[in-house]
């Protein structure tokens, strides 16, 4: 038993979180429960636990965990400036005249709201609650306006500066602006797929992405510019203003944030939006939020340490590090399990769980961490999508008027998985995607990659 | 009954308003660092600190409102669908066996941690860095708000369960 401590604790994390008690008070029991039995066992002293206080306080002093607060509270405050409003319609005014012309809207300005929003959450219901009363009304193909809106909202997790991306690159030890550089390939690459599918779409279903007809577009010429202007001027600046200042290396990821969120609260005001009410509610979900997910974080620490107690990495290495096909099976491996694993757990849980529990095989590997970071994050990106617990889903599902059934809406976003596979199999297939933008070192390190591939040879070539 | 459970609610608020302030002082003071910085080349390891010490209370004060307002993520595969009698029964089993060891363990070792840094007198490492303890006490109050209200949770869950209060499993899944 005691040599088998780590797979029964592993087992006893799945049962815990099962159990639907939340997940961060699941985790501390489970770490201190099996803290117990490790020390009465004789596998660690008592001593190896008080290690714990000092564990959690390095965890609210971390300086990178802090942008979280300031990444939500830019997003709350942003989601009631009517931003999105402006950008969306002004964006299906201006492409409205061509077959397909709102879905390109939404999937472009869900590509750019969803860079300063941060949530999914923020980003479908702002999509859903403006652009899909339009498409409905002049006839799209239900469950592709459906599944437009639930994909382009995910696009959220992977545009930088995004929170997911910040999470990765902080327990992946790496730093964030080269995360956020990675990323910038792949967000392209995704929404160019996500609008050249509905290009095809309208060349061989041209009544599912009907064009919007000329009484619908009243605005034109100046005043549509105006109004374009007064929505993409101020995202693009926030965008700059948070990007730039991480690349130009002026301010921390973290202060980044914050200026975010002083540049949402100074838009707010210029928009006439800013009142108490706005700011109280902004500061109350973010404060709630960044608890939650702090806890889960100091759930997962407690976890991990008695995890490391009872040998478990070493475990894990074992099972996950001597997979046939080297990195190449590792990754096919891992990347199945963190697609049905998504199918129950949430970003934060990943993150904070699984992913400590695979960088260091993958970086044994030979995996370049950026890269996996980037990889895990386009592959989250498609469990927020896949019924029947997409997150993604349920928003639209909220914001969907009742006569649309549910099955409509998991049928419509399918297709939509398909397309973030694609993106997933391009990241793998065209590693450069992510590298062109921050570094040239190599992803795959073609000496181990060789080594690999040499062992398995004498391996196979061994007499029995 | 009522007047215990209204008194932890009120605690964690209380509680809760100081977190909730401390996000707009703690944005207001990161930014304001950022820009200093780059306009007068002047930095201060204090406020850089500060920074941090606010992001304590947010996490810590937070997490009794929090937990009030059942906050918490959780995974809801089965408990979605149980009935809420028996998430009732669920919630008040864990509340006892889960979170109440683990949030009294966590605030005596914290406070261990505290006491160390208080007799010691500790202070930042770095020049000009700010007295160590207030945010070493932080974390032993967070836990023990925490460990308490979750004693007031159990209370309203077994005060559900025999009709006392009407019943109520109002949960809603995180926006993330």
């Amino acid at each position: 038993m005691v040599a088998n401590m780590a797979p029964i604790m592993f087992a006893g994390l799945i049962v815990f979180l099962l159990i639907g008690f939340p997940v961060a008070f699941s985790l501390m029991a489970l770490g201190l429960f099996f803290g117990f039995i490790g020390i009465q066992v004789g596998l660690f002293s008592p001593d190896f636990l008080s290690n714990l206080p000092l564990r959690v306080f390095g965890i609210v002093s971390n300086d990178l965990l802090l942008a979280i607060p300031f990444f939500t509270f830019m997003g709350t405050i942003l989601e009631r400036t009517g931003l999105a409003e402006d950008l969306l319609e002004s964006a299906g005014q201006l492409f409205g005249g061509v077959p397909g012309g709102v879905a390109y809207a939404v999937i472009l300005v869900g590509a750019i709201f969803g860079a300063i929003s941060g949530t999914i959450a923020a980003s479908v219901i702002a999509l859903g609650m403006i652009a899909l009363p339009a498409m409905l009304r002049y006839g799209y193909h239900v469950k592709t306006a459906m599944g437009v809106i639930a994909a382009t909202g995910t696009i959220t997790q992977l545009v930088p500066p995004s929170l997911t991306l910040l999470v990765l690159a902080d327990q992946l030890g790496k730093p964030v602006g080269d995360m956020y550089a990675g990323a910038i390939g792949p967000s392209i690459a995704q929404t160019l797929i996500f609008m050249l599918y509905i290009l095809v779409l309208s060349v061989l279903r041209p009544h599912w992405v009907p064009p919007l007809p000329v009484e619908a577009r009243t605005l034109r010429g100046w005043v549509l510019l105006k109004r374009a202007l007064w929505g993409v001027v101020p995202a693009m600046s926030l965008i700059f203003l948070v990007l730039g200042t991480i690349f130009l290396g002026l301010a921390t990821p973290t202060e980044a944030g914050a200026m975010g969120a002083v540049g949402a609260l100074v838009l707010a005001a210029l928009r006439d939006r800013l009142t108490r009410r706005l700011i109280w509610q902004g500061m109350d979900s973010t404060m709630r939020l960044s608890s939650m997910v702090i806890f889960i974080l100091i759930g997962a620490t407690v976890f991990s340490l008695v995890f490391q107690g009872v040998d478990g990495p070493h475990w894990v290495e074992g099972l996950l590090g001597a997979l046939p096909g080297g990195q190449v099976g590792f990754l096919i491996v891992v990347s199945l399990f963190v697609f049905v694993l998504a199918f129950f757990l949430d970003f934060f849980e990943i993150a904070f769980i699984v992913v400590p529990l695979l960088a260091p095989v993958a970086h044994k590997l030979g995996i370049d961490l950026i890269w996996f970071g980037v990889l895990l994050c386009v592959l989250l990106q498609t469990s927020f999508m896949h019924p029947p617990f997409g997150f993604a889903l349920f928003y639209l599902r909220a914001i969907t008027p009742p006569y649309i059934r549910s099955g409509e809406i998991y049928l419509g976003a399918l297709p939509w998985v398909g397309l973030q596979l694609i993106v997933v199999m391009l990241v793998i297939a065209v590693p450069q995607l992510v590298t062109m933008f921050f570094h040239a070192g190599p992803v795959v390190d073609m000496d181990k990659a060789g080594e690999d591939v040499r062992r398995q040879i004498e391996r196979a070539l061994q007499p029995r | 009954m009522k007047l215990f459970l209204r008194g932890v609610d009120a605690l964690s608020s209380a509680a809760a308003w100081l977190a909730t302030w401390c996000v707009l002082f703690a944005c207001a003071v990161s930014a304001s660092n950022a820009v200093t910085r780059y306009l007068f080349s002047v930095g201060s390891n204090a406020w850089l600190e500060m920074q941090w010490y606010l992001f304590a209370v947010i996490v810590l004060f937070g997490a009794a409102k929090t937990l009030r307002l059942n906050g918490h993520v959780r995974v809801d595969i089965f408990y979605g669908a149980l009935a809420p009698r028996g998430q009732v029964w669920l919630d008040l089993v864990c509340l006892g066996i889960f979170l109440l060891p683990a949030a009294l363990l966590l605030t005596g070792m914290s406070w261990t941690l505290f006491a160390e840094s208080w007799r010691i007198g500790e202070v930042s490492s770095n020049a000009g860095g700010l007295v160590r303890w207030p945010v070493k006490l932080v974390l032993p109050i967070g836990f023990a708000l925490l460990a308490l209200q979750g004693v007031a949770e159990m209370v309203r869950r077994a005060a559900m369960l025999t009709g006392a209060l009407p019943l109520s499993t109002q949960y809603e899944r995180p926006a993330t």
